[in-house]
C-alpha cells in the first residue's frame, strides 16, 4: 500500500558536513497491516514516520503509495493525501485547545476537498458514543484527561475514514494502564475495520501489539 | 458554507480569549475610522446647511458684495475688508430695470436685553422686501413694512430662537423693549423657524431684523456690507448681471465688487469643502497606516504563537490557502471591529454634537469606512498569512 523506495533523509549542516537523518532505506507497509517500528530516540524513527506521513519530503528516492509516485505532486495534492488518506497520532495529543472535542475531531472533515459520502457530525458523534467519549462532545481539551485528549485525537484521525493511522508514540504521555486501553483501540481497529496501523515507539512492550515489526537504529533500518 | 463560518468563528473565538489585545489592536483602526467618519459627517452637515440657505433664496436672486468673492475663495473675510457700498449705490442699482427689487444689508451685533434675560444677538438691517428675497414667514405679528423704513422705525422683527431665550416665549416677546446697546427697539413680529444654525453661516432664528434706515443709528457712514436682489425671471441671469456691473462700473473699479449667484456662491462652498475632504483623506490615511501596521505586528505575533497549530491542520490535510485565508479572515476581523466600533463612536459623537452643529452621517461614509478598513485588513494581514502558510509542516508540528 505504501513504499518507501531506497528513501534518504539528509541535512546539509555546512559546506563539508551533511547529516543523515535516515540513510537509504526500503520499507513497505502492506494493506491491513499492523506494523511497529521501533528504535532508540534518535535512531531516525520519527524521520521515518514524517516521510511515510508526507509531513516531509526525502532528499533522494520516492514514497509510492497505491502504486503513485509522489514525488511529482504539488503541495494541495500532498495535502489531501494527507487528509483522505492517512490519519495522524502524536505523542502529545495535538488537539487545537480553542476548538471543542466535537470540533477538533470535525476539523479533518473542514479541510477535505472530495464529497464525504457521510455527514461528518453524525459520524463524529457516533464515533464518540462507541468510544465512550459521550458528554465531552462540548469539553475543551484541557478539561479532559490524557488518554480521553488521545482517543480524541485517535477519533479525528478517524473521520476521514483513512486508509492509514501513523500513530507517533502514542502512549508516550500516558500510564501504562491508559496506554494499555488506547493501544486495545487501535489493535480494535485494525482488526474490526481493517484500518493499516503504523506506530512508532521505543518500548518493546507497546512494539508487540504490532503484527510485523520494523526496527530502526543510527539512521537505518535493519 | 460551513467552512468560512468556521474559519470566521475561530477567529473571533481568539478575540474572545484576549480581549484587551484586541482591542488595543483595533484602537489604530478605531481611531483612524472615528475621525474620518465624524469629521466627513461635520463636513457634509456644513455644507447641507450652507447649501440650504442659499437654496431657499431662490433662483433670479442676486448679490453684490465688495471684493472679488470668487477669486479669493473664501466667502466672509474679502467681503468684509473690501470697500463698503452706501445709499448712493442703492440708488444707482434701483434704476436697473431687470432688478424687481432690491435690499442693502448690513448688521450689528451686541447684548440684547430682554425681560427674561440678556443675550448676545445680531441685527440684520434690510429693506421690507428682504423677507420676500429670502422666503421667510411670519409666526407671530408682522414684518416691518415700507413706512417703517421711511420713518426710521425702532421695530424688530425677531427669529424664534431669541425670542423664546430673551422672552420666555414667542407669544410674550411679541410688542416687548428690547434693548441692544442702549438703544431701545420694539418687538412687532417673529418669523417662523429656519431651522438649521450653529456654526459659521447666519443662523436667522437667533437674529433680529430691523429697517436699513434704523440701522444707520450705529452707524453715522449709512454702509451696508451687501445688496441682495430679486431680478425679473422674463430676462436672463446673465443679462441682469451685465446690466448690474455697467451701473457699478460708473463708480468702482472692476475688482472692488462681485456680482454672484446662489449657485456661484455654492461652487465655492464646494470647492471649499472639496479641498477639506482631501485634508481629511491624507490624515484618515496616516492614521489608518499606522492602526494597519499595528494590525500586521500582532498577526505576526499570532502567526509564531500559531505556529505548532499550522503545523497540526497542515498534518490533517490544510492547504497552504486554507492556512492563508484563516489569519487572512483574523486580520480583516481585527481591522472590521477597529471599523466598526470607531462608526459606532462616531455615530454616539455626532449625536451629542447635533444640537449645536448640524453634523449629517450619510451611508456613503460608512459604507466607504468600513471598506477601507477591510482592505486595510486583507494588505497587512497577506504577509503574516503567507509566513504561517509557507511553514513547513514538519517543523511546525515540532514546534513547542
Amino acid at each position: 500500500m505504501i513504499r518507501l523506495d531506497k528513501v534518504v533523509k539528509s541535512y546539509k549542516i555546512d559546506e563539508e558536513t551533511t547529516f543523515y537523518a535516515l540513510k537509504e532505506s526500503t520499507v513497505e507497509i502492506k494493506e491491513k497491516e499492523f506494523v511497529s517500528i521501533i528504535g532508540p530516540s534518535g535512531s531516525g524513527k520519527s524521520t521515518l514516520m514524517h516521510l511515510i506521513g508526507l509531513l516531509d519530503k526525502p532528499t533522494s528516492g520516492e514514497i509510492i503509495i497505491q502504486g503513485k509516485k509522489t514525488s511529482g505532486l504539488n503541495d494541495d495534492q500532498i495535502s489531501s493525501l494527507r487528509n483522505e488518506f492517512i490519519g495522524f497520532v502524536f505523542q502529545q495529543f495535538n488537539l487545537i485547545p480553542k476548538l471543542t472535542v466535537l470540533e477538533n475531531i470535525l476539523l479533518p472533515s473542514f479541510y477535505a476537498r472530495k464529497k464525504l459520502e457521510y455527514n461528518p457530525k453524525e459520524k463524529a458523534l457516533e464515533l464518540i458514543k462507541r468510544f465512550g467519549l459521550q458528554g465531552k462532545e462540548n469539553s475543551y481539551p484541557n478539561k479532559i484527561s490524557g488518554g480521553q485528549q488521545q482517543r480524541v485525537s485517535i477519533l479525528r484521525a478517524l473521520i476521514m475514514e483513512p486508509k492509514l493511522i501513523l500513530a507517533d508514540e502514542p502512549t508516550g504521555n500516558l500510564d501504562s494502564k491508559t496506554g494499555t486501553e488506547i493501544m486495545k483501540m487501535l489493535k480494535t481497529l485494525n482488526e474490526d475495520e481493517k484500518i493499516t496501523i503504523a506506530i512508532v515507539t521505543h518500548e518493546v512492550d507497546i512494539a508487540k501489539y504490532g503484527k510485523r515489526t520494523i526496527h530502526v537504529k543510527d539512521g537505518k533500518v535493519v | 458554507m460551513g467552512y468560512f463560518l468556521f474559519i470566521v468563528r475561530s477567529a473571533l473565538d481568539d478575540f474572545r480569549r484576549s480581549k484587551i489585545q484586541t482591542f488595543l489592536t483595533s484602537l489604530g483602526i478605531l481611531i483612524g475610522v472615528f475621525a474620518v467618519v465624524t469629521l466627513t459627517a461635520m463636513g457634509l452637515g456644513l455644507k447641507k446647511y450652507i447649501s440650504d440657505q442659499f437654496d431657499a433664496l431662490g433662483s433670479n436672486t442676486l448679490f453684490v458684495t465688495p471684493g472679488k468673492l470668487l477669486e479669493s475663495g473664501g466667502m466672509g473675510a474679502s467681503s468684509l475688508l473690501g470697500n463698503r457700498f452706501d445709499l448712493k449705490d442703492l440708488n444707482s442699482l434701483k434704476r436697473v430695470r431687470s432688478i424687481k427689487s432690491i435690499t442693502p444689508l448690513s448688521s450689528k451685533s451686541g447684548a440684547a436685553q430682554g425681560t427674561k434675560k440678556s443675550e448676545f444677538s445680531t441685527i440684520f438691517f434690510s429693506s421690507d422686501v428682504f423677507f420676500d428675497i429670502s422666503g421667510f414667514e411670519i409666526e407671530k405679528g408682522r414684518f416691518f413694512d415700507k413706512r417703517d423704513v421711511d420713518k426710521r422705525a425702532k421695530v424688530l422683527v425677531a427669529g424664534p430662537k431669541i425670542a423664546e431665550k430673551l422672552f420666555g416665549s414667542i407669544s410674550e416677546a411679541l410688542d416687548k423693549k428690547v434693548s441692544i446697546d442702549n438703544v431701545s427697539f420694539t418687538i412687532i413680529g417673529v418669523i417662523k423657524s429656519k431651522g438649521g444654525g450653529g456654526f459659521g453661516g447666519p443662523d436667522y432664528d437667533s437674529y433680529f431684523f430691523g429697517p436699513f434706515t434704523t440701522g444707520f443709528i450705529f452707524d453715522p457712514d449709512k454702509k451696508f456690507i451687501r445688496f441682495a436682489m430679486k431680478t425679473d425671471e422674463n430676462i436672463s441671469i446673465l443679462t441682469v448681471k451685465e446690466e448690474v456691473k455697467t451701473q457699478m462700473l460708473k463708480r468702482y473699479k472692476d475688482d472692488e465688487f462681485s456680482i454672484v449667484e446662489p449657485t456661484e456662491i455654492l461652487s465655492v462652498v464646494n470647492r471649499i469643502f472639496e479641498i477639506m475632504n482631501i485634508v481629511l483623506v491624507a490624515i484618515a490615511s496616516i492614521s489608518l497606516l499606522v492602526g494597519g501596521i499595528g494590525i500586521m505586528n500582532i498577526m505576526y505575533v499570532t502567526v509564531s504563537d500559531k505556529t505548532k497549530e499550522v503545523g497540526i491542520r497542515r498534518a490533517i490535510g490544510a492547504r497552504k490557502n486554507d492556512i492563508l485565508f484563516q489569519f487572512i479572515v483574523e486580520a480583516v476581523a481585527l481591522s472590521v471591529l477597529g471599523g466598526a466600533l470607531g462608526i459606532g463612536l462616531a455615530y454616539i459623537g455626532i449625536l451629542i454634537v447635533q444640537p449645536y452643529f448640524p453634523a449629517y452621517m450619510d451611508v456613503t461614509s460608512v459604507a466607504l469606512a468600513l471598506g477601507v478598513s477591510s482592505a486595510i485588513g486583507i494588505v497587512f494581514g497577506v504577509l503574516p498569512a503567507r509566513k504561517a502558510a509557507n511553514l513547513e509542516p514538519v517543523e511546525a508540528i515540532r514546534y513547542e
